[in-house]
């Protein structure tokens, strides 16, 4: 697990994390973009003039930066995590760069819920919040579609009780 | 229609030319701009026409004698004719008012029919402004903005300049809470910024400043080695920062605040004048900026954060949103007094970024700072181009802590306000990692707190009804 014991980011109780379906659902995308990778590296093995170790040494590299990015995906999803408190919403991610967004509920103009094909056929959901700013950047991916329905129904009502003018 | 009215405006060109007023209003109080502006419109499509000839046609105009002359004039002209009249179906089918719920209403379009509704409660700014050409009318425009992402705004063109200042004074005495027949409001003037000092605080900005140093440097030394082929490169890293000097310079000319009762009035523009009111209850964020060479004067410049402005305008450019282009220190902080009375910049406990920080931020460190009152957050940043962001509780819309891999390293962690879009970015750097965290809970629940006593949006209701 994330260290999530660290200063500004204390994951306190009730802090919610993401399903792991959204490690399957990424590493899909990732391995349909490695086709194309994996095409060209063949290329490299058919053309005739360059040396074998040539496309020897840039299949290996992109051999590494897969299984390095395979494994970045499991420790970002874990990475994700949301908490509702009373009057505002917590969400936090990133292992490099680390953040964490605290939107209060009288704030959020609209809630988005959407997910893509592969998400889909996995079951997960994405939740992004929207306030007048636009540098607030909240998006809770990885969400049951159930959740993500109760979620958006939650905040959508909360926001409500507590909306404010600009 | 148009020709039973009577003539109101006169004659504004002096020319003997008599011209149907903006007329009474239809029976449901509906009114149309001003029936110049397909002229107008007209009259402004022939020098991008003439343009345009030029460049296509070029030089073969020599060549081709009198008769190919006459005959793109004939096509100017034409086009010109073409624009005034697809204006005047515009015109025919532009109307606005005031709804009986107090709503602004605008029915436009040609093929397309919009209806627009603008809710005055959520009214962030009304401008009016003199384009060149609509000026030689003596006729103005008026943009209203309210808030809301994307096209939020309405832009009536053209209105007489009277026509133009009472409908800004209704809107503006509407969305106040008064009723509309208010006297358009008297305003006084505070300050103006006089030329000189705009155009020397504009060549003195620290990239501009550093640009033309660096330029005059290259240029020296490549004349000094190898002749003039040092002029290349220095159009460029010369040329744009001029080009932008001379564009603010003309935009910003004739700076002057003035204090109405709905708000601070800015006047602006060279060759486009420019009326722009701040009202004090809509402005999100204030930052002071202070480049190294200003220091000297004591000059600052204030920009603002105001809800529905400054974004990308029409043309997808940013607009920087000022409240004044170059001040002297407190004048300007006389001026943000009005925007946010009772705060006393001087007078806050600044809470600095760690010694460590030096290490991640090695020329700014000792600036960086963030502090707090019962009104505002305030963040300190940069050293050589010092800024300084205000940012009213009430108006947090959320709160951020973000920490990089090199911040992780030294347990440092910065801590964002998130304002509506606009210049200013309101952000305490590399505090220490736990501090940042309190002081972003701290923020949430101020801004809690200010929202839930906040009666600033209706600015100009008097206290007495509270």
């Amino acid at each position: 697990m994330v260290d999530r014991s660290e200063g500004a980011f204390t994951f306190a109780p009730g802090w919610t994390p993401v399903s792991p379906r959204l490690v399957t659902a990424r590493r899909i995308t990732l391995g349909l973009a490695y086709l194309l990778v994996a095409a060209a590296v063949v290329a490299l093995f058919v053309i005739p003039d360059l040396p074998r170790w040539v496309a020897g040494v840039v299949a290996g590299v992109s051999v590494v930066i897969f299984v390095w990015l395979w494994w970045l995906i499991g420790r970002r999803v874990r990475s994700y995590g949301y908490a509702e408190r009373e009057d505002d919403l917590l969400v936090t991610s990133g292992i490099m760069f680390r953040r964490l967004v605290i939107v209060p509920y009288g704030r959020m103009q609209l809630v988005d819920v959407q997910a893509g094909p592969i998400d889909r056929a996995l079951g997960v959901t994405t939740v992004q919040l929207h306030t007048a700013a636009a540098t607030t950047d909240a998006a809770i991916p990885g969400l049951l579609p159930q959740d993500a329905a109760e979620l958006r129904d939650r905040l959508a009502r909360r926001g409500e009780q507590r909306s404010a003018g600009l | 229609m148009s020709q039973e009215r009577s003539s109101r405006i006169g004659d504004d060109l002096g020319l003997g030319l008599s011209m149907p007023g903006m007329g009474s209003a239809d029976e449901h109080g509906r009114r149309h701009v001003h029936p110049i502006t397909p002229i107008i419109h007209g009259v402004t499509s022939i020098p991008f026409a003439i343009a345009m000839a030029i460049v296509w046609g070029g030089g073969a105009f020599a060549a081709l004698g009198l008769g190919a002359l006459v005959a793109t004039l004939l096509l100017i002209l034409l086009i010109a004719l073409v624009v005034a009249a697809w204006s005047y179906l515009g015109w025919r089918n532009l109307w606005f008012w005031f709804d009986d719920d107090g709503d602004f209403r605008v029915d436009s379009g040609i093929l397309t029919r919009q209806q627009r509704r603008l809710q005055l409660s959520r009214l962030q700014a009304v401008d009016v402004a003199q384009p060149l050409f609509a000026r030689l009318f003596s006729m103005a425009e008026v943009t209203i903005e309210v808030a809301g992402t994307g096209d939020s705004r309405v832009r009536l063109r053209y209105l007489t300049l009277a026509e133009a200042r009472a409908l800004r004074s209704e809107v503006l005495a509407r969305a106040a809470g008064l009723s509309g027949e208010t006297e358009e409001a008297p305003e006084t003037a505070i300050i103006r910024v006089p030329g000189r000092d705009l155009a020397v605080s504009l060549l003195a900005r620290s990239v501009t400043a550093g640009l033309l140093l660096v330029s005059a440097l290259i240029l020296g030394f490549t004349w000094w080695t190898q002749g003039w082929s040092g002029l290349g490169v220095t159009a460029v890293t010369g040329g744009v920062p001029i080009l932008i000097v001379v564009t603010e310079f003309i935009r910003y000319f004739g700076f002057t605040v003035s204090e109405s009762p709905d708000g601070l009035r800015l006047r602006f523009g060279l060759t486009k004048t420019q009326t722009r009111t701040v009202p004090p209850g809509r402005v999100q964020a204030i930052e002071f900026v202070e480049p190294l060479l200003w220091r000297r004067w004591g000059w600052v410049r204030v920009r603002l954060n105001i809800a529905g402005v400054g974004g990308a305008d029409s043309g997808g450019r940013k607009e920087e949103t000022l409240l004044v282009p170059v001040a002297p220190r407190d004048v300007a902080v006389a001026l943000v007094q009005r925007l946010q009375p009772g705060l006393d910049i001087d007078a806050l406990t600044w809470h600095s970024a760690p010694a460590r920080s030096r290490r991640r931020a090695p020329i700014q460190f000792r600036r960086l700072a963030v502090a707090w009152n019962d009104q505002v957050l305030a963040t300190r940043r940069g050293q050589v181009t010092r800024r300084l962001a205000i940012l009213p509780h009430p108006r947090t819309q959320s709160v951020r802590v973000t920490q990089g891999p090199w911040e992780r390293a030294l347990h440092l962690a910065s801590m964002h306000v998130d304002s509506t879009p606009g210049p200013v970015r309101v952000t305490a750097l590399h505090l220490d990692a736990g501090f940042a965290r309190e002081v972003a809970d701290a923020q949430v629940e101020r801004a809690r707190h200010a929202r839930d006593a906040d009666t600033s949006t209706h600015w100009a209701t008097p206290p007495s009804g509270e």
